[in-house]
């Protein structure tokens, strides 16, 4: 007991206490304080409550020997050999399975979703399907003798790593994977190994038929089966929920011309890419699409991003002269311009530290005919001017040509082109000759077949329209005259320009060449060439826009060595024109090709038999078929119209039901549009 | 006032060679019994070789013990002062924990601490008897009955139960609040306001399980129906109990057991090593160490109800309901009596950071006994 040692002085007396007699106490004096006897009593109530603590572990001890006991001794629990017998699927539950593809088989996992939905070109060809096989898995905690069974294993799928699946096997998991995709003839074998602890998973595999054929407008799935490029992304959640066929209005014929003429074009000319797309100018839908470099949609995966690069979407070039149709047309259709108006093309314009100067130039003034024949840089600079960088950009924008491309791929890329601040003088003029803005080749398609098409812009649509349903809804964006006229200029490009080697007889190939050079390092490349030919056939009734690029090509003895757009695309992109028109439905037209070629026909000059400086519409040439109501006829259908027009095939894959080509759309004009008109009043007027 | 007297440190009661004599060298050779089965335990579990398990633990418990009899000679009322900092600085290390802590084994429970795996809701036990302790040290009989002055401490054990159940540790959190509540029962708290505390507990559970891990709500389920997933949650429990009945009554000697050296039995060197010990030397074997167990336990039990202050009282109660709880559960846990919770078998599992907490808490207990009969200064006296 610590209690404080007695001292020796007396304590003092406690305040109040009673003093007996003044004598020493005779009582011993303990002292006691209040705050000791509170102290006291809170160590009285944990000792009782010590106490009854002490006796609950007590409790509880005993009752933890008890169990003790009762697990040792009372009920001792003896090994069994296998607590739960896997079930293995016996065959006459996989034939009621196959009967019911549906139902869980026994022993698996179910898988959540019914299969993923096939994806379909236009005509109903397989470009994805869904095929079953199973992933097969085991429970190493009931492998007897794992390494038994990785060699049984391996003898029935020989595929298998042997020594990776021992691994897996003796892991000190309940699930491990051993293989996927297996087919169902592996399952068989697997099965008739007899080998507990082994399962299987219903799984599906997505299969490409075409392979490389579209792979970047499929894009492709991961071992989950989720879309990770291409439609098979954009398009996952309706993939998985739908089990539709999805429809694409790829042609997978064409689309295979299309990439073949690229690839072999691509060898010829050692290029490092290249793009190829065919569109419906009258819908919109994307009849083929290719880009080069690619990969095969079956091992998406393990595609390099460079094959990934979906250039049609993608890749941003500048669109070089197949640009300089766009300057043609916002000069024609404000009225700032006709074809009779000339353009020095004999100096170079200095313009800040820029000299713009033209290819193989003329070096004299030039007819707006020449300018986009001859393809002349100084021509279209001069025409841009006229036009002002606020209309060109206004044109553009109206265009499309300023905004990511709305087709249905996640791969999408921005276009670059200068801020407004900066759209100024000299950006006015290279953009006129298609430099200083970077689009996508699918821009250029979408631009050019408005220009085609009577000047209805339209969204470019990867999924097939159908024939019952009403045609799709454009914008227009620009005067019907002005695209009859662009199109005899395009065709005046291909029969005394640069375009020459697309012509095609019978189909009135039209478009325009563009080599760019590529932007690297400081400035441009020099021979370095993005080398393009858009086309549209046939100008006479305008269906399909064909374009063809290639990245980085290298002239032969072929070419004389040149690399150019001229040299190397155009004669591709005929060629692709010469096999794809009939599986398309498109028949040359011969028969009427003195009429056609007349109704089409612009000269380069004003020449004999016109009046110099003409300024009036182009219904002139042959006077008895005016060109507006050629187009027009397409509309009305063509075996009753007085107008030679394209026979339809006979055969093939059953022509589509023309569609009601660009019949009389609703003109839907944004309030940008209006002003602009407004802005151009009388020449608007002069029309 | 206060302050002035909070600079003072407290004088040395007495030497420190009278300490030592005065500490208790029974209960310090009962708990050497104990770190002596479980190195004969890991020496069997390693197939009968030093290697790799028992050697180290040796190393950790002869470090524990030179930690544990350092404790014991630190006077009870600077412990008593350190309290609050102690607490402050476990409660520091939980959060830390959950932020940048090692995950193993679905939780984050770890940190790496100079080398060495520190986990901190062991120490925070500690930490909380002693803060717990030195916050009814103050109380009076008159003060229990406020329900104010209970709010606090009430604080002080939910802080640190839900930092752990966050982590997520159940088994843990589950300790936690047990050995709270056995210190508030022990203070004094009336019977009706615990009551009125542990009551609505069931029905909160039944609400937290909504929030509980799969992987905890799959062992609480395997626990009410251990059959229904026999190779997978219930494997452990399965084969624990296998090798419980395979030992019977006398055990199939040292060294001869065969469900812990084929590897049927998960985890045998921690928290299943009570499942060996069962199986090599059977259910007398086990009574034997159960023995001990109890004897530890009720040791501290007497230390406490020697103890003349109630901060060594109560500190000593929390030690003794600590290590009784890592041993009741831990053989409930193995026989199947309750869920699985990753709670080892103290000084006999294999492991360093509950032993050396363990280790860490008898060093108090001792200081306890040493100082059973200092005097407090009453801080709030006078």
């Amino acid at each position: 007991m610590n209690e404080p040692p007695p001292s020796n002085a007396p304590p003092a007396p406690r305040r109040g206490a009673p003093r007996i007699g003044g004598a020493t106490p005779l009582v011993e004096n303990v002292r006691v304080t209040a705050p000791d006897l509170r102290r006291r009593a809170a160590l009285e109530q944990s000792r009782s409550r010590l106490l009854i603590a002490a006796a609950g572990f007590m409790v509880l001890f005993g009752a933890v020997v008890a169990k003790l006991a009762s697990a040792t001794i009372i009920f001792p629990m003896m090994p069994k050999l296998s607590a739960e017998v896997p079930v293995v699927p016996d065959p006459a539950a996989m034939a009621a399975a196959d009967a019911n593809p549906d139902a869980p088989m026994p022993g698996t996992l179910t898988a959540q979703h019914g299969p993923r939905a096939m994806i379909t070109d236009r005509n109903g060809e397989i470009l994805a399907i869904s095929l079953p096989t199973s992933g097969l898995y085991a429970n190493p905690k009931e492998m007897i003798d794992p390494a038994d069974v990785a060699h049984k294993l391996k003898s029935a799928l020989p595929r298998l790593d042997e020594q990776k699946v021992l691994a897996r096997l003796t892991a000190a998991k309940q699930f491990v994977y051993l293989a996927r995709q297996i087919n169902p003839r592996e399952q068989l074998a697997i099965n008739a190994l007899g080998i507990p602890g082994v399962y299987f998973q219903p799984s599906e595999r997505r299969r490409y038929p075409q392979g490389r054929v579209a792979s970047q407008v499929l894009g492709g799935v991961d071992v989950d089966n989720h879309g990770i490029a291409g439609v098979e992304r954009f398009f996952d959640d309706r993939l998985r929920d739908d089990a539709t066929p999805l429809r694409l209005s790829i042609d997978v014929r064409v689309q295979a011309v299309l990439r073949d003429e690229l690839s072999k074009s691509m060898e010829e000319f050692t290029a490092i890419g290249g793009c190829g797309i065919v569109m419906d100018v009258r819908t919109g839908e994307v009849i083929a699409m290719v880009s080069l470099p690619d990969y095969d949609a079956n091992k998406a995966a393990q595609a390099t991003p460079e094959e990934r690069f979906n250039r049609a979407v993608t890749g941003m070039y500048e669109p070089g002269s197949t640009f300089k149709l766009q300057t043609a047309s916002m000069a024609l259709d404000s009225g700032i311009a006709n074809l009779w108006n000339e353009y020095d093309a004999a100096n170079p314009i200095h313009i800040g530290r820029f000299t713009i100067t033209d290819f193989e130039g003329k070096h004299r003034f030039l007819y707006l005919p020449e300018v986009l024949a001859y393809s002349s840089n100084l021509g279209a600079a001069h025409i841009a001017q006229s036009v002002g960088p606020e209309r060109q950009r206004a044109w553009l924008s109206n265009m499309g040509m300023l905004e990511r491309i709305g087709v249905e791929l996640p791969e999408t890329g921005r276009p670059i082109f200068p801020s407004v601040a900066n759209w100024k003088e000299a950006a006015n003029l290279t953009i006129g000759f298609g430099h200083g803005i970077a689009v996508s080749p699918l821009h250029v398609v979408r631009g050019t077949a408005t220009l085609a098409n009577g000047g209805v812009l339209l969204r470019p649509t990867l999924l097939a329209q159908d024939p019952g349903a009403p045609p799709r809804v454009g914008v227009r964006v620009m005067q019907q005259q002005t695209s009859d006229t662009i199109r005899k200029l395009m065709r005046l490009v291909v029969t005394d320009g640069y375009g020459k080697p697309a012509d095609i007889p019978g189909y009135y190939v039209g478009g325009k060449t563009g080599t760019a050079e590529k932007v690297g390092g400081h400035g441009y490349k020099k021979h370095t060439n993005v080398s393009a030919f858009m086309s549209v056939f046939p100008m006479n009734a305008p269906h399909y826009a064909v374009y063809f690029m290639l990245d980085e090509p290298h002239g032969n003895k072929a070419t004389g060595g040149y690399s150019t757009a001229g040299a190397v695309s155009a004669p591709a992109a005929g060629r692709v024109i010469a096999k794809i028109a009939p599986m398309l439905g498109l028949l040359p037209d011969i028969a009427d090709m003195p009429q056609l070629t007349a109704a089409l026909s612009v000269p380069m000059q004003p020449g004999h038999g016109y009046v110099s400086r003409w300024n009036g519409p182009l219904d002139f040439v042959p006077p008895s078929t005016p060109l507006a109501s050629a187009t027009a006829a397409v509309a009305a259908t063509a075996s009753s119209s007085p107008v030679p027009t394209l026979r339809q095939a006979k055969h093939g894959r059953g022509p589509e039901p023309v569609p009601a080509s660009m019949p009389p759309q609703p003109v839907m004009r944004t309030p940008e549009q209006m002003r602009h008109e407004a802005s151009l009043g009388t020449q608007v007027a002069a029309h | 006032m206060i302050n002035e007297r909070r600079l003072i440190r407290a004088e040395p009661s007495f030497g420190l060679t009278t300490k030592l004599f005065q500490i208790s060298w029974i209960y310090v050779l009962l708990i050497c019994a104990l770190a002596g089965v479980g190195y004969a335990a890991l020496y069997s579990a390693a197939g009968g070789s030093p290697d790799p398990y028992a050697s180290k633990q040796a190393i950790r418990f002869a470090f524990g013990l030179v930690m544990m009899l350092c404790v014991a000679l630190v006077d009870i009322r600077i412990i008593e002062r350190l309290a609050w900092p102690l607490y402050g600085v476990s409660l520091a290390l939980l959060v830390l924990v959950l932020r940048v802590g090692h995950v193993g084994k679905g939780a984050q429970r770890w940190i790496e601490f100079g080398g060495t795996q520190l986990q901190p809701s062991e120490l925070m036990k500690i930490a909380l008897v002693v803060a717990l302790a030195a916050w009814f040290h103050r109380a009076t009989w008159e003060r229990m009955g406020n329900p104010l002055f209970l709010i606090p401490p009430a604080l002080m054990v939910a802080a640190p139960v839900l930092l752990i159940l966050k982590e997520p540790n159940l088994g843990t959190a589950v300790i936690t609040a047990l050995i709270g509540g056995t210190i508030f029962l022990a203070a004094g708290v009336r019977w009706w306001k615990m009551a009125l505390v542990v009551i609505p507990i069931p029905f909160a559970a039944r609400v937290a399980y909504g929030y509980l891990h799969d992987y905890q709500k799959a062992r609480i389920e395997t626990f009410l129906n251990p059959e229904s997933d026999p190779l997978g949650a219930g494997y452990n429990i399965q084969q624990s109990k296998i090798a419980l009945g395979s030992g019977g009554m006398w055990g199939k000697g040292y060294l001869q057991g065969t469900q812990g050296k084929l590897n049927f039995l998960p985890e045998k060197q921690t928290d299943f090593i009570f499942t060996m010990l069962a199986e090599e030397f059977g259910f007398v074997g086990c009574l034997a160490v159960l023995g001990l167990l109890l004897l530890i336990v009720l040791g501290a039990m007497a230390i406490a109800l020697r103890c003349r202050h109630q901060f060594g009282r109560l500190v000593a109660l929390g030690i003794g309901v600590n290590f009784f709880l890592y041993v009741a559960v831990n053989i409930a846990m193995v026989t199947g009596a309750i869920p699985v919770g990753g709670v080892p078998l103290p000084l006999v599992s294999y492991g360093g950071s509950a032993s050396l907490t363990v280790m860490f808490g008898f060093g108090l207990l001792m200081s306890v006994h040493v100082h059973r009969d200092v005097e407090f200064k009453d801080r709030r006296e006078d």
